[in-house]
């Protein structure tokens, strides 16, 4: 947007125009598609844990422990895409 | 100027739906640029060509599509590379076309036949890509914009063709 | 993009499926197509629209008289369609 939108919603918590935003990248610009996708996100991740498999916990601890926020950040934004794409059901037009 | 209805855009109303869902960042601009000239015939021209289509090298880090702001890099992609050497990275055009024949939207053996038919004088040694999606349009004038810019004009080009997605 | 290297002297063209978009930037030329976004070349395997959309974009950079300059390409996305599924039968007939 023109970052000043953000930064002025950032500004003024502006919870709505913030969350709008990331619901439309998710979404490619529609509002709705946007909410299920990141509920199909966290539904796919979801089941890959209901059996409580072995997960390197120590990579996942340390990866938060050394890593700055903001490679953190683009990870979560990344893993979001990831986790959509196992659900088979990709609703944007090219490949990440 | 009235156009039949085949003659306009297929998604109309573009650049108003964009910039109603991300306001301002769709560009506006009121003034024009004067013409620069050909100096020479095309037959003896230097064919540069700038992407926004995400196209880019097999191996190089792939276009940013994750990030919520957009990817302010750019790739050299060699002229003549082979179509099986490059891919596509980006969400926000159908790719079903480029995937079958990449150059529905990257022609890329097409300037490479027209230069061996000396129509084009000869094709810079590197094109140009990044991605258009991207929300900050103010960093992309001020950075990348001029950053492409440099590369683009470092090969000596005659003439610059450009394509978004 | 393309104003910033026209600016550096060198003539630029671009080719556009979103003839709004292209109003609102104002590049110094441009050819618009009525065709689908992810396809400004036309169709695959349809090599001569392929070189003509090129060959006429390239021909603006002396044709065009005034920046701003934005040519209608004279074909419509059916008939493109059209032309492709006979090149591409043509094609799978010669195999």
């Amino acid at each position: 947007m023109s970052l000043t939108y953000l930064k002025e919603a950032v500004d003024a918590n502006d919870t709505e125009k913030l969350i709008r935003y990331v619901r439309l990248h998710f979404g490619d610009g529609d509002e709705d598609a946007g909410k299920k996708e990141i509920d199909k996100a966290w539904i796919e991740a979801l089941k890959l844990l209901l059996e409580v498999p072995a997960t390197e916990r120590e990579f996942i601890e340390q990866t938060i422990k050394e890593k700055d926020a903001e490679t953190l950040a683009h990870l979560y934004f990344r893993l979001h895409f990831y986790f959509v794409a196992r659900s088979n059901e990709w609703i944007h037009d090219g490949k990440i | 100027m009235e156009k039949s209805n085949e003659e306009k855009q297929l998604r109309p109303g573009l650049w108003a739906t964009v910039n109603e869902r991300y306001p301002g960042s769709m560009i506006t601009k009121t003034d024009f640029i004067p013409l620069a000239k050909l100096i020479k015939p095309l037959a003896e021209s230097r064919l540069s060509f700038v992407s926004t289509s995400g196209v880019q090298l097999r191996g190089t880090l792939p276009f940013d599509t994750a990030h919520p702001i957009g990817d302010y890099t750019f790739r050299a992609v060699p002229s003549n590379s082979k179509t099986s050497d490059l891919e596509i990275h980006q969400l926000k055009y159908p790719t079903a076309g480029a995937e079958r024949d990449l150059n529905v939207i990257y022609p890329i053996e097409r300037m490479q036949e027209l230069a061996a038919e000396k129509i084009i004088g000869e094709l810079a040694p590197n094109f140009y890509s990044f991605i258009g999606y991207n929300m900050d349009a103010e960093r992309l004038e001020r950075t990348l914009a001029e950053t492409i810019a440099d590369a683009v004009e470092a090969e000596k080009p005659d003439v610059v063709l450009l394509a978004p997605a | 993009m393309q104003r910033v290297i026209e600016k550096r002297g060198i003539p630029t063209v671009s080719v556009s499926v979103a003839l709004d978009v292209t109003l609102h930037i104002k590049p110094p030329r441009a050819v618009f197509l009525p065709f689908m976004m992810g396809h400004l070349f036309g169709v695959p395997f349809h090599k001569n629209l392929q070189r003509e959309i090129i060959l006429t974009a390239l021909s603006r950079i002396e044709q065009a008289k005034q920046s701003g300059d934005v040519y209608f390409f004279p074909k419509t996305w059916a008939q493109a369609r059209k032309e492709g599924k006979e090149v591409e039968s043509n094609l799978e007939a010669a195999d």
